[in-house]
């Protein structure tokens, strides 16, 4: 009996040895995962890896670094703003005009790269995919429009980057080179020639809301010819998505009659936005991820918020959580707006309030008391479930919207020309504005308050020209401050080669 | 079924010990030297279980059962004797010799070894070092007795481990560089070793160089701490209780500005900056004392330990149970720990051939902790942030109905008078006591239970087979519950919540080993082959949060409430198992204990490496010379013996993210589609692959020896070189490339140089007795060479908008502090104007008279981020601890004092991007006109400058301290009395723990651990405690 008990234990040991023994023993598989040569197998995984693309459309209004604040921070109608002057680095170096590569946050640039690293992966990926053909040809389609956004993006904002259309490897990742600006807006235009033709007229906005429309990507497509001076090719994409102006055009795209509703959170993928960058607050989106790719809250909303916002009782003044105070408007905005019908929903005048006693906040860095009414924090948007309530806020933000296409196709027509006038007019007739005679002032003007703190501003006074006068006092350079500069790490052991002036 | 039934009997059979015929046997046991009496000394009858202790004039006597005829006399510091007595003997009187520490064996890693013939550098610590320290973590109780070993606090929360750095930092990253942990021979991560009772340990050994870590191969290049806990003794029934009570508090507070000082520097701060008077008047008065608030100046914490041991020839037990209790100093509500700790170790001698042992550990932890101790909202970064002109709590009504009191569901009192919220003093900060009042009811917990098992077969004389299974299970989680609240406008809550979390994990272990002992002659050799398995991680969790409770408070928050799926949130998770296969092989041989070999080889395969790489191959070797044992050598009172011994070997290091090689698709790209905001999860790939990932390899070089010296000066010296190459860390990729997640990479290398220097000092005057232990070590590190994808490696630590403020490059320490130098403060305009280039140009024309002048250390006349320069290491460069003993007669008295110096610390205590936010007095002593200040610069809210937003050496101050630790006094009741109630021992105790600190940092304390050391943003400090407690033996 005691012997035979031993003989158990030694047993039990040896196979516990000769199990530890075998090659597998070491051998873990990630579960929760999948390896990538096997993945992008069906019409499912391609769905989701598709997904994985749009994610990156999240920057316009995602994340503490995102498009529409950092654009506005460096234009002539905003300051950075934020809490003091060491606030977040970059905005404040974008808003003074000392950004340096080594401010310069990486994100503008990385968070494009990935999303078409994502494009790259699925676009090779794609041939070998058992799936419909038509459903791949609209994958192929969108892919194509958002790795063309990315690059009309950074083509933007960094003018010399690297063009790169298949997945790099650690084998080839440092011989990387920059093309040229007309290389890179070569292969954009390619892409969204290729996508316009298969990308569907309109989608089921109940369940695919926010996937791309041939109507977007032409609106893209436009935009992207009047960046490259291209008058007549953009006009005529801007002018099958605008229709007669006013009207509803082939895509269902129409003016909202109300100015204001537009920043109704509610109402999202309205017939007025074109491409909108789409948000939630089911994400739970907490501190931990903030900005990243599963974060899908709008930071946009807290970001702008008045600081440690409070009323008095009985006061007239909004209900509204309180925020952190970037990107309040310059004076010399809001002397061009206060006179015009979008003034209210476009400025929020806590400075007046404030002066009558009917709302008190803590001044932030650069205060002016005029807040981005577009996109302030609602109290009705306050998160009631899991996560950071500053982070889960869930307005959707326009990328383009028809006011803009409008006022684009007209400057494509050289501000001139009854088209033209047709088109400024409606833009104006929409806020009960009469009409004026169309020209490249008119137009620059409007678009300017149309527009306003939705991150268009400085790159249309770059691509007017306009940069170097209206900026000079805010410290713009030119030949140098038209674009940022190439982030630090990006520089180190690559090819890659600074933007002149920086 | 035999050995069932003799763990039943375990507890009982020390009370059946009765013998048939007996003798009985008395003597009297002295010192060799003094023949003075040996008190409490064992006298044992070998083999049968019988033993007694010596009462105080050293007698003793005994009932020798027939057939047993060897008595074992022993007694700590002694060399132990085994007499053979005669059937006649009735009396037997034996002296003892002193000083038998060359006999003392180590622990050394899968056995022990004699101490005079270890070629290694292994330091260790035994029971009695231990027993007086009132440590509720094992780590603290290691810091300054061991040369070599930096250790700081993380957190001065009862229950917060410490930083472990063994011969400095060995790889990049902060858990990668903790020190792997072995308890009875079961691995268990530095998180989790604050399961163990102090009390229950016999020893630890510190495995420092790699010629005696190698035998743990793969996760040994940050050292190695073996943990042996205690067993029973043979005849030997022990019952022990440790007990004492006492009171913390906080060792020193920070001047901050009163509040009539915070309104003129504020008003003087605003008006610079071209605003406006912030206080029309500054006659404030003293306003509010937030750090008062906050601490506790009697917080309580007490400690009961019992133990039990004892056992026959056959068996041998240990039993203790432990309960200790602790409050914090800083908002003691919500900073305290609780521990319940139970322990069963046992050794059964089932026949010749066979044993079996068994350890197990058990512990449950209840922790209450502050939450963020960091800049955003840590209680007393609010503490010294808020401004002293808000109150405490609003008594006046009329403000108490305005905004924001009256509009939000502000935090009140019991009074119900709301708490103050600063009008002036925004962002995160929030009046610590309302804070308080939101986290009631949160807290942490943990069960673990660690064991193992172990049969042994001793074949021949020669040959001895082990196999051993070790586990651990552990089980941990936390139940929060956030009220709806409004702490400021920043920090606020729309909706309550209530959630909690479950967590598990089990680990095994598996080695079998052959020890093969021989002497031939002159030679002695022994040699050990084994073989392991091991498996960590198998587990996961789960948690869930309700919000919208239809309750609002702690009290009556449950999980049974019936909440709407849309208002919960649940998460869980599974943890990816960690594998790894050794075979391993030491060989020791010694010529007549002259000259010492040690070689180690292991192989080990890790679950974390690619296919290319899967198994490395650690091999070292070491060498001694006893130079006493020489024949040359003429024994001598002055040097009594000397050993010089030398090592290198390599180790490694698999303490890198699962999958590091693989490029997987994983989810968590996620976009929203559809009008109604449904996320759909996107997948991406997240990184590219590295098959070729290999391992991590630190080698290291220890040349040292031991000596004693007058018979009563033992002199340990070490001197190491440590490198490691290819450190694995996440390869600073092009952004270009586009992956969300940077591959892992062998990447860097770093030398760890240093010396170590250990003392031990004994000396009796009359009747009093002087021993004193000393540890002295000095380290520098630097790294050696970084891959080309980058010139320098963004550091670890960061500060608000100022970002990193370290920085890791070639020739410098490992996460160097990194910013501008400041060359003293401007004067006046003439001072400005003359700091020009070559040309003339002003360096910094935008600067005015009380702004820093920067050092522009690349000479390129503009101040820009390239000259920015390293300052300094978080690292302290040398450590030092002393312990001195005294002992007259029935008193005993002992103080130690530990230190560390040579790094900075980042004082970040004050919120850069909040205006308003308080200061040290130091600001009193700001720059204010010409000849007024050349170190604290003008105040202003329009600092153009960066006086204050750049990361400079202003924010960097001496970590220099030395701190008395423990003072303790004692008094042991004399035998006669405590006899008296059948005790072998009375003591009773009175300690002071962390008494004074000398030092110059003007934080609260100056010895912060964490991944990065020395980074103070609102640290929790240690507590001083005075305690007073009673040891009663029997």
């Amino acid at each position: 009996m005691q012997m035979k008990s031993y003989q158990y234990l030694w047993i039990a040991g040896l196979l516990i040895i000769s199990a530890a023994c075998t090659k597998d023993f070491v051998e873990v598989s990630p579960k929760g995962q999948f390896l990538t040569e096997n993945y992008y197998a069906d019409e499912a995984q391609v769905y989701s890896a598709l997904i994985g693309v749009y994610d990156v459309l999240r920057k316009n209004s995602g994340g503490f670094e995102n498009m529409i604040s950092m654009m506005n921070a460096g234009s002539d109608d905003h300051v950075a703003g934020g809490g003091g002057a060491t606030d977040g680095a970059g905005i404040q170096g974008f808003s003074n005009y000392t950004l340096n590569q080594t401010i310069m946050p990486g994100s503008f640039w990385n968070d494009h790269y990935q999303g078409i690293f994502r494009a790259n992966t699925l676009l090779s990926k794609l041939p070998n995919t058992t799936m419909d053909a038509a459903a791949k040809a609209r994958v192929e389609g969108e892919t194509k429009t958002l790795r063309a956004y990315y690059y009309f993006n950074l083509v933007r904002m960094f003018r010399n980057v690297p063009l790169i259309l298949e997945p790099l490897s650690a084998a080839n990742m440092y011989t990387v080179k920059q093309a040229s600006p007309e290389e890179v807006y070569a292969q954009i235009e390619k892409d969204l020639a290729e996508a316009v033709v298969v990308l569907p007229p309109t989608v089921n906005l109940s369940t695919e809301a926010g996937r791309l429309t041939k109507g977007a990507a032409q609106a893209i497509f436009g935009k992207v010819l009047l960046y490259q001076n291209k008058g007549a090719q953009a006009a005529a994409q801007f002018a099958e998505v605008n229709g007669q102006p006013g009207s509803t055009s082939q895509y269902g795209y129409r003016l909202l009659s109300n100015f204001a509703d537009m920043w109704v959170t509610d109402n999202k993928f309205n017939s007025e936005f074109i491409l909108e960058c789409a948000h939630t607050s089911a994400g739970n989106s907490d501190w931990g991820w903030w900005g990243s790719s599963a974060d899908e809250g709008n930071s946009l909303n807290v970001m702008v918020g008045p600081r440690s916002y409070s009323r008095p009782a009985g006061s007239s003044a909004p209900d509204l959580p309180s925020g952190w105070s970037f990107n309040v408007f310059t004076q010399d905005f809001y002397d061009a707006i206060k006179d015009d019908p979008r003034f209210e929903a476009t400025v929020f005048d806590l400075k007046a309030l404030s002066e009558n006693g009917q709302a008190d906040y803590i001044p932030g860095y650069e205060d002016t008391g005029y807040f981005l009414n577009k996109f302030l924090p609602r109290r009705s948007d306050v998160r009631t479930g899991g996560g950071a309530l500053e982070l889960n806020y869930r307005q959707n933000t326009p990328i383009i919207r028809l006011a803009d296409t409008y006022l684009m196709e007209a400057e494509a027509l050289g501000g001139t020309g009854a088209r033209a006038q047709a088109l400024l007019d409606a833009v104006r007739a929409r806020v009960g504005l009469p009409s004026i005679p169309v020209s490249m002032t008119a137009i620059k003007a409007e678009r300017r308050l149309e527009l306003a703190g939705e991150g268009h501003r400085f790159f249309d006074l770059v691509r007017w020209g306009d940069a170097a006068t209206r900026l000079a006092s805010r410290g713009f350079t030119a030949n140098k401050n038209e674009v940022f500069p190439i982030p630090l790490a990006e520089l180190q052991g690559t090819l890659l080669e600074q933007n002149p002036g920086y | 079924m035999r050995l069932s039934k003799t763990l039943f009997f375990l507890l009982f059979l020390f009370a059946g010990l009765v013998a048939s015929a007996q003798r009985n046997v008395s003597g009297v046991l002295t010192d060799s030297k003094t023949s003075e009496p040996l008190i409490g000394a064992n006298v044992l009858v070998k083999g049968s279980g019988i033993g007694t202790i010596t009462d105080v004039d050293g007698s003793w006597s005994l009932s020798v059962p027939d057939g047993y005829s060897v008595l074992v006399f022993s007694y700590t510091g002694y060399a132990e004797k085994e007499m053979t007595i005669g059937a006649a003997d009735r009396v037997v009187n034996v002296s003892l010799d002193q000083g038998a520490l060359l006999d003392e064996v180590i622990v050394v890693g899968y056995g022990i070894q004699k101490k005079s013939v270890v070629t290694g550098a292994i330091s260790s610590i035994r029971t009695k070092d231990l027993e007086r320290v009132p440590s509720a973590r094992v780590e603290q109780s290691l810091q300054g007795r061991v040369a070599g070993v930096t250790i700081a606090q993380n957190s001065g929360q009862p229950g917060s481990p410490s930083t472990i750095r063994i011969r400095g930092i060995t790889t990049f990253g902060g858990a990668g560089n903790n020190p792997l942990w072995v308890i009875d021979g079961v691995v268990v991560d530095a998180g989790g070793i604050g399961y163990l009772n102090q009390s229950d340990i016999e020893s630890i050994e510190v495995l420092k160089d790699a010629a005696s870590a190698a035998i743990y191969g793969t996760r040994a290049a940050t050292g190695v701490i073996l943990v042996t806990t205690k067993r029973g003794a043979e005849g030997k029934f022990n019952v022990s209780y440790n007990g004492f009570m006492g009171s913390s508090s906080p060792e020193r507070v920070l001047t901050m500005l009163n509040a009539s000082q915070y309104a003129a520097l504020l008003n003087e701060r605003s008006t610079a900056g071209g605003g406006e008077l912030i206080f029309p008047s500054v006659n404030q008065g003293t306003g509010t004392d937030w750090q008062k608030e906050v601490f506790n100046y009697n917080a309580r914490r007490y400690s009961h330990e019992l133990s039990v041991s004892g056992g026959n020839a056959k068996s041998s037990f240990y039993v203790s149970a432990g309960l200790q209790d602790q409050q914090g100093i800083v908002a003691t509500e919500i900073s305290n720990f609780n521990r319940t700790s139970f322990r069963l170790n046992s050794t059964h001698k089932i026949s010749d051939v066979f044993t079996f042992g068994q350890t197990l550990g058990y512990s449950h932890q209840r922790a209450v902790g502050i939450g963020a101790t960091d800049e955003f909202g840590g209680v007393l970064s609010s503490a010294v942030n808020l401004d002293p002109t808000t109150p405490v709590v609003v008594t006046d009504p009329a403000l108490a109905n305005t905004a924001p009191y009256s509009v939000n569901p502000v935090v009140r009192d019991d009074a119900g008078n709301p708490y103050g919220i600063s009008s002036l003093v925004g962002q995160e900060m929030r009046n610590p006591l309302a804070y308080i009042q939101t986290r009631l009811g949160s807290y942490d917990w943990a069960d673990d239970i660690v064991g193992n098992a172990y049969l042994q077969a001793a074949i021949t004389d020669n040959i001895t087979v082990k196999s051993s299974v070790g586990i651990k299970r552990a089980y941990w989680g936390g139940v929060g519950f956030t009220p709806v609240f409004y702490l400021s406008a920043t920090s606020q809550t729309s909706q309550n919540s209530y959630g909690k979390s479950e967590n598990k994990v089990f680990n095994w272990n598996l080695e079998n080993t052959i020890a093969y002992n021989k002497q031939f002659g002159d030679h002695n050799l022994a040699v050990l082959l084994g073989q392991g398995a091991y498996v960590e991680n198998i587990g996961g969790g789960i948690g869930t949060t309700l919000f919208n409770l239809p309750v609002n408070s702690y009290e009556d928050a449950s999980f049974n409430f019936d909440i709407p799926a849309s208002s919960r949130t649940t998460s869980s998770y599974d943890m990816v198992e960690h594998r790894v296969s050794s075979l391993f092989s030491r060989v020791n041989y010694n010529y007549r204990e002259k000259y010492l070999f040690t070689g180690i080889i292991r192989r080990d395969g890790s679950s974390r490496f690619g296919a290319n790489n899967k198994y490395g191959v650690f091999p070292s070797v070491s060498l001694g010379w006893v130079l006493t044992n020489e024949d040359f050598w003429t024994p001598n009172k002055v040097l009594s013996n000397l050993k010089i011994r030398g090592g290198y070997g390599v180790v490694g290091n698999d303490a890198i993210r699962d999958f590091g090689y693989l490029a997987t698709v994983a989810g968590g790209f996620n976009y929203t589609l559809g009008n109604s905001g449904i996320i759909t999860t996107g997948y991406s790939p997240t990184s590219l692959d590295n098959p070729d990932l290999r391992w991590e390899e630190t080698s290291q070089a220890n040349i040292g020896f031991e000596a004693e010296l007058f018979g009563n000066l033992s002199l340990n010296v070490d001197l190491f070189n440590k490198t490691t190459t290819g450190i694995l860390r996440p390869i600073n990729i092009p952004g270009y490339v586009g992956v969300s997640s940077a591959p892992v990479g062998n990447v860097a290398d770093m030398e760890n140089k240093g010396i170590e220097l250990e003392l031990g000092y004994r000396k009796s005057i009359g009747e009093v007795n002087i021993s004193a232990n000393g540890s002295f070590s000095y380290l520098k590190n630097e790294v050696t060479f970084v891959a080309s994808d980058a010139t320098f490696i963004v550091g670890d630590a960061s500060f608000q908008s100022m970002g990193a403020v370290t920085r890791t490059a070639v020739g410098q320490p490992y996460n160097a502090f990194y910013g501008f130098q400041t060359n003293g403060i401007f004067q006046n305009e003439a001072e400005i104007a003359a700091y020009a280039s070559a040309d003339g140009t002003p360096i910094q024309p935008n600067a005015r008279p009380g702004d820093f002048k920067w050092v522009d250390t690349n000479r390129d006349g503009v101040i820009t981020e390239d000259d920015k320069t390293f300052l300094g290491s978080n690292l302290p460069k040398y450590t030092f601890g002393l312990t001195i003993n005294l002992d007259y007669k029935g008193f005993d008295f002992m103080v130690f004092t530990q230190g560390a110096g040579g790094n900075k610390i980042f004082q970040g205590l004050r919120r850069l991007d909040i205006g308003n936010a308080n200061y040290q007095t130091v600001a009193l002593s700001r720059w204010t006109g010409e000849g007024t200040s050349n170190t604290f610069p003008r105040l202003t809210s329009n600092d153009t400058n960066g006086n204050f937003g750049r990361m400079s050496d202003f924010y960097l101050e001496n970590g220099d301290y030395a701190r008395i630790k423990l003072v303790q006094l004692g008094y042991t009741l004399p035998t006669s009395i405590s006899r008296k109630i059948t005790s072998s021992k009375i003591r009773f105790y009175i300690t002071g723990e962390n008494l004074f600190t000398i030092t110059k940092y003007t934080g609260y304390d100056p010895e912060i651990g964490g991944g990065v050391f020395g980074i103070d943003k609102g640290f929790y400090p240690q507590a001083r405690s005075f305690i007073g407690g009673v040891q009663v033996q029997f």
